[in-house]
């Protein structure tokens, strides 16, 4: 089985939990080993933010059901990374 | 949902500062009601004459505490389940998915019955601080006395969350009790100089 090490997601929730407790939360998982949140966009209800998990063996499932019981709802799946070690992408800025 | 959940949960709601002040402003209102009332019940009954023990008076006073802790449990449950509700369905709009059984519908509910229990308990408190003399009617207070003693209690209770409201809105707190405390008075005199 192809472990999934480290993913980025697209999520759009409601002002609460705020971002810093949403945050904390998504780490609660054994498995995880960070993640980092960033602010994208503020809407009168609902912000943008922009998720990196990283971890050992991420269990998507679990991580969408988390993500859901927090209010948030994954707009989309922007970058993946599975394997042994994470390969950085060639074509980022430095 | 298992009951560290329900903890971590509630302890989650208390964190929040905008649930804290509209459980305190609740608290307070009702708090207020319920002390105001209850001076108002236990000089009646005296001026009245109707009553000749203290514990007539409690049992009176204990029937308005039931009668103000119920409607506030039960009128700010229904505003706040009312308000959460048109919130969750605004969310749901705007997010175009549904909310229900997530962290934030369980929040809105543990936040109801913050709001519920500070509601009730202001006016219960209230209503039983101002009866405490009166129990003590008999014992070593005549029942004049006891009346006295417990309209300065409930005085003193408005004061004393007069003088908190003041302190944490960084104003004069001697000012804001004797404030507080003067409605007490008020309804004091106004019972006083009723007709009968």
């Amino acid at each position: 089985m192809v472990r999934l090490r480290r993913i980025v997601l697209d999520i759009l929730k409601p002002h609460e939990p705020k971002l810093v407790p949403f945050t904390e939360q998504l780490t609660e998982p054994e498995e995880i080993r960070g993640v980092t949140a960033k602010l994208v966009d503020i809407e009168e209800n609902v912000r943008r933010i922009r998720v990196t998990v990283e971890g050992e063996d991420i269990d998507m499932e679990t991580l969408e059901e988390h993500i859901m019981d927090l209010s948030g709802s994954i707009h989309s799946i922007d970058e993946v990374s599975c394997g042994e070690t994470i390969v950085d992408d060639p074509w980022l800025p430095n | 949902m298992n009951p560290r959940e329900r903890l971590a949960g509630l302890r989650r709601v208390l964190g929040k500062e905008d649930v804290r002040s509209l459980a305190r402003r609740y608290f307070v209102a009702n708090g207020f009601d319920g002390t105001l009332t209850s001076i108002g019940v236990v000089l009646g009954a005296y001026m009245g004459g109707s009553v000749d023990n203290g514990l007539a008076i409690i049992g009176i006073g204990l029937g308005a505490a039931i009668g103000l802790g119920t409607s506030g449990i039960w009128s700010v449950w229904e505003i706040e389940r009312a308000e959460t509700s048109r919130e969750l369905l605004q969310l749901e709009a705007a997010m175009m998915t549904d909310l229900e059984d997530t962290q934030l519908t369980r929040d809105f509910r543990s936040e109801q019955i913050v709001l519920a229990l500070a509601a009730a308990t202001g006016p219960v408190i209230g209503v039983l601080v101002t009866l405490f003399p009166l129990l003590f009617e008999g014992v070593f207070l005549s029942l004049f006395q006891a009346v006295l003693l417990s309209i300065a209690f409930g005085v003193l209770l408005l004061g004393g969350v007069g003088a908190y409201m003041g302190s944490i809105s960084k104003q004069r707190w001697y000012v804001a009790a004797a404030r507080m405390g003067l409605a007490g008075i008020v309804v004091a005199i106004i019972t006083v100089f009723l007709p009968g």
